[in-house]
């Protein structure tokens, strides 16, 4: 049973409380247990539509999802709402431990274990084009398009947004759904 | 330059790539790099590389990153710049992305079945792959330049495919290897 739609206060707490729960990581799954099984906010089907919208539009896809649900229940200030209780906590210990760094970053004892910490996340870094291979694995005009975007941005250098803004087009066009339109006319 | 120039400079650099964090926002980190180390000088390589651990280990989104290379930039004006710099960095590169995510909250139910959104998901996501295998490498060669740190990357990433365990651990044991000395820069 649903729960009355919940008020930019709301949101804001809630999503104080996902944000805080997901310390150790995994902010999706404690999204959606706290918004769909204690909140009740929204069933899983619409926290999972919610989820393909977050990661199809630009922008981060947590703090997406997070404007999702606000926006869902009380428009702009809605979003602004759960984004303020998302980002409050996690981005004031940022900001501190930015200014130790920036304190301390010269001691050689903070640097090498930090040396050590970045070596771990490169590692982070590096998996992420990997994680997401398998979906592309089979359709060799992705992968070729994948590897065209790679060499422009590696070997020939061009920057990001000429990149997007020149390749994103061609492939929206090699994709565009035309089986299905066949479809419809026979 | 005052602490003012610095605040302006952040913000038109990342309102401007607001909209082009594809794939969850992981895809801008070589601009980030790029922008932040070579055109603007706010700060260097191996800064960069830790700001980005940083990032990574704190709680909360790792996109956050963004607020950190604004108090970095504004911190040479001292610590109220700082603060001011690192929040305008994330309100400027969240701002366009949220607006648009709040107009696509709203409209989906009309929007999910138009060929333009299918075009858009499918077409979009093997630029989304080439583009983060290009970060990985950027990221490596910014944070990597001695073997065992590379032994340390390949391992840590092989581990984040092929096991759930969180990737905390793999950064407090890689920084304890540091501290002893074991990675050097």
């Amino acid at each position: 049973m649903p729960a009355p739609s919940p008020s930019p206060k709301a949101l804001f707490f809630g999503m104080l409380q996902v944000a805080l729960s997901a310390f150790g990581g995994g902010l999706s799954a404690w999204s959606q247990r706290i918004v769909v099984e204690q909140r009740r906010w929204m069933s899983n089907e619409a926290f999972l539509t919610g989820l393909t919208v977050a990661r199809l539009f630009p922008g981060p896809n947590q703090i997406n999802m997070a404007v999702y649900i606000g926006a869902l229940f009380n428009g702009f200030i809605g979003a602004m709402a759960a984004i303020a209780g998302m980002l409050l906590v996690p981005f004031s210990i940022l900001m501190l431990l930015g200014l130790v760094y920036f304190r301390s970053h010269a001691l050689p004892a903070v640097d090498h274990v930090l040396t050590g910490v970045v070596a771990a996340a490169a590692g982070m870094a590096l998996s992420m084009g990997f994680k997401i291979l398998h979906e592309y694995w089979r359709d060799p005009l992705a992968i070729l398009i994948a590897i065209l975007t790679f060499l422009a941005l590696q070997v020939a250098n061009f920057k990001l947004i000429p990149v997007v803004l020149v390749g994103g087009p061609i492939a929206m066009a090699l994709y565009w759904p035309r089986a299905r339109k066949s479809q419809a006319e026979n | 330059m005052t602490g003012f120039d610095t605040l302006w400079q952040v913000i038109k650099t990342f309102l401007g790539l607001s909209l082009f964090s594809l794939g969850g926002g992981n895809t801008l980190l070589q601009e980030y790099q790029h922008l932040s180390v070579d055109t603007y000088h706010w700060i260097t390589n191996n800064q960069f590389a830790d700001l980005y651990a940083l990032a990574e280990a704190a709680p909360g989104p790792s996109s956050m990153i963004v607020g950190l290379l604004g108090l970095e930039a504004g911190l040479r004006h001292g610590v109220l710049w700082g603060v001011l710099t690192g929040l305008a960095a994330e309100i400027a590169i969240l701002l366009p992305s949220t607006l648009l995510m709040v107009a696509a909250a709203l409209s989906w139910g009309r929007f999910k079945d138009s060929p333009f959104r299918i075009a858009f998901e499918r077409g979009l996501g093997p630029i989304t792959l080439g583009i983060l295998f290009s970060v990985g490498l950027t990221v490596l060669r910014t944070a990597d330049h001695h073997w065992l740190a590379y032994v340390v990357s390949f391992l840590v990433c092989g581990l984040m495919l092929f096991t759930r365990i969180s990737p905390l651990y793999f950064m407090a044991i890689a920084g304890l290897l540091g501290g002893f000395g074991l990675i050097q820069r």
